[in-house]
């Protein structure tokens, strides 16, 4: 390889992370063409960078599915192409000024179809949490939030009645999301209910769930700090205000 | 109900597709005009299309605009897609990535660029795509923390900031070849540690 050839060779992460412009892109580019290890790397750290977009995903408006799929099912396809691609078969193109208007956002229908979306998802989850403490749509926002949580981590268990126990922890934010899996119904109307468990004692969280093979509604537990266990008990239909069994499983609140 | 899927499951030599549908027969089918195809692309993908969007431009209405135009042009393009060039999610990313840079640097677009996230409502269906996601995010930001300071910043500023590497040079003061390399040794070392995950 030229001494040329090795310096371009150097911009495949930049490339990659689409932070190369101008004459070096295009320089780059043609160098691509006859640079099959280049290629080859590129391929591999554009797969990267795209986990680290994957990460960032968020729910985007609700009004866009219908506005893209109703501009797709007006907008022709191209034929597949035959001669050379662009540089790893993306295409570098702008969307036609009209298409772009066509797109634009509507925004009294915008609001008006989010704000009934919105009513939808709180229904459904209401509907979905029925039989646990009843959780408001400050709740809801609250586990989103945590989920979302650039510090979020996950601690996993398997309780002792069988299945597993997910918690979804932001210690920034000192709250968790839990769900379950797999655990048996309690049975006789008995529940289960989480508790944050800390030196000053135990603290109710709400009731989760069971009997389901899938993950159950989550459940989030707010003011939990470092040290903090998170526990699972089984208790009488409606709950308790304290423990009254040994838990089924334990998750410990790294510190 | 339709609640965008926000999760994929990279996993292994497959990388970013999916663990639904195959993204890449989806594409295949989308090529052939498939609209139900394309419903199910754009489920799996438009959270993350906009997510990166966002990102990059911070603007809610101008990410909307970008999100909009990148999966339209999965829908026109879908043709060009080529699996033995990379993933399905990768190439999808690609376009949504580049989409959301050329805004930026036409426009420079400063508009609010510090806003904070505001996370939507979330219902119980889509917990378990969020607990996916927020695994794989843990996972990222263990690679990302096995990176030297330098390099984890200049990937930030370059993916996350949509700067150009000339840009991320001056920004962080050091030499341009220094960047260059730092955002290359940086990426295979994250590519590296994601791929024994």
């Amino acid at each position: 390889m030229s001494i040329q050839g090795h310096e371009l060779h150097l911009l495949t992460g930049a490339y990659a992370a689409d932070a190369v412009t101008g004459d070096e892109l295009a320089e780059f580019e043609k160098h691509l063409e006859s640079c099959a290890t280049c290629a080859e790397e590129v391929r591999g750290l554009r797969e990267t960078a795209a986990r680290l977009g994957m990460v960032t995903a968020i729910e985007p408006p609700p009004w866009m599915r219908d506005q893209v799929l109703a501009a797709a099912s007006r907008t022709r396809q191209l034929p597949p192409s035959h001669g050379k691609l662009a540089a790893l078969g993306v295409p570098r193109h702008v969307t036609p000024l009209r298409q772009r208007r066509a797109l634009s956002r509507p925004v009294a229908v915008a609001a008006m179809s989010a704000l009934a979306a919105a009513v939808v998802v709180l229904a459904v989850f209401q509907v979905n949490t029925r039989g646990q403490l009843q959780q408001s749509q400050a709740g809801d926002r609250g586990i989103a939030a945590v989920l979302t949580a650039p510090d979020a981590y996950i601690e996993k268990g398997s309780p002792s009645v069988g299945g597993t126990v997910t918690a979804v922890i932001s210690q920034h934010d000192g709250e968790a999301v839990v769900t379950t899996a797999g655990m048996p119904d309690p049975g006789g109307g008995k529940v289960y209910q989480l508790w944050v468990i800390s030196a000053a004692g135990a603290r109710s969280a709400g009731l989760m769930s069971g009997g389901s093979t899938n993950p159950t509604s989550p459940v989030l537990a707010d003011d939990v700090q470092p040290g903090d266990r998170l526990g699972i008990t089984v208790e009488p239909a409606g709950g308790s205000s304290r423990p009254t069994t040994t838990p089924i499983i334990l998750l410990s609140v790294s510190t | 109900m339709n609640t965008p899927s926000t999760s994929e499951r990279p996993d292994g030599a497959g990388h970013t597709e999916g663990h639904g549908q195959d993204l890449s027969g989806l594409l295949a089918r989308v090529a052939r005009g498939d609209h139900e195809a394309f419903e199910a692309v754009y489920d799996q993908l438009a959270g993350p299309v906009y997510g990166v969007a966002r990102k990059v431009l911070r603007d809610p209405a101008q990410s909307e605009e970008v999100a909009q135009e990148v999966m339209l042009d999965v829908w026109r393009t879908a043709s060009r897609f080529d699996a033995s060039r990379g993933s399905a999610a990768a190439w999808v990313m690609t376009i949504a990535h580049r989409r959301a840079v050329d805004r930026v640097r036409a426009e420079n677009a400063s508009v609010a660029r510090e806003q904070k996230l505001a996370p939507g409502p979330v219902s119980g269906d889509d917990v378990h795509q969020l607990v996916e996601m927020a695994l794989d995010r843990q996972r990222v930001r263990r690679c990302m923390g096995s990176l030297t300071t330098l390099q984890a910043e200049a990937i930030k500023l370059a993916y996350y900031g949509g700067y150009t590497y000339p840009q991320v040079a001056g920004l962080l003061g050091v030499a341009l070849g220094t960047v260059k390399t730092r955002i290359r040794d940086g990426l295979i070392r994250m590519r590296d540690c994601m791929e024994v995950t």
